[in-house]
């Protein structure tokens, strides 16, 4: 991707990743967390600023530090970054808050084509899933990369 | 590999930081976690061909 995105620290297994969101509110931390489920390669994917001096994640936070595109960016490509050491994996994400999740859901139309081109992305609706389409209203989505 | 090469790639260069290691095992986001198992529970997983997953 071409999008400017921030430097990307992990641990080695590269489940857990954090960025420092840089903007008129100062430097932010923040953490993106691939935790496994209750089913194997079902990984729910959380992302949330990370609280200085206590080290814990807050993820209803809203840190308006202008930098929304860029963050994003970072987010897509900790998921790339993840499914190159998990091919298999699929990655569940939803938002704490609707506009939240309405936010995800930009974020993946933002990156649509490209992201389309490397993974099936699914939405979730009430009552099941549906492949993504654009313009739709979903609570969640998954994606897993696709084989090539 | 040339800076252009580098800026086309969409995998990301990951700086390894052995401080976040303290997270792993933690579960960080334990409401998230649960929705996400919810979701498994009642919808079940997209149907992706040749996609075979065992619960644990």
């Amino acid at each position: 991707m071409k999008q400017p995105k921030y430097q990307l620290r992990a641990e080695k297994g590269l489940t857990v990743f954090e960025f420092e969101s840089e903007g008129p509110k100062g430097t932010i931390p923040k953490l993106i967390v691939f935790t496994e489920t209750n089913l194997n390669g079902f990984y729910n994917l959380a992302f949330g600023d990370k609280d200085k001096r206590t080290g814990k994640i807050n993820d209803k936070v809203i840190s308006n530090n202008n930098d929304a595109d860029k963050v994003l960016a970072t987010v897509v490509s900790s998921v790339y970054a993840f499914t190159d050491k998990y091919p298999e994996a699929m990655v569940y994400a939803t938002g704490s808050t609707l506009s939240r999740t309405r936010l995800y859901r930009m974020g993946i139309t933002k990156y649509y084509d490209e992201v389309k081109m490397d993974f099936h992305i699914y939405g979730q609706k009430k009552d099941g899933w549906e492949e993504f389409e654009l313009n739709e209203e979903y609570d969640g989505f998954a994606v897993v990369r696709k084989n090539k | 590999m040339t800076i252009k090469e580098l800026n086309r790639r969409k995998t990301p260069i990951v700086i390894i930081d052995k401080s976040l290691e303290k997270y792993k095992g933690e579960v960080l986001f334990p409401e998230k976690l649960a929705k996400a198992n919810e979701v498994l529970r009642t919808i079940g997983l997209p149907k992706v061909n040749g996609n075979r997953r065992k619960k644990k």
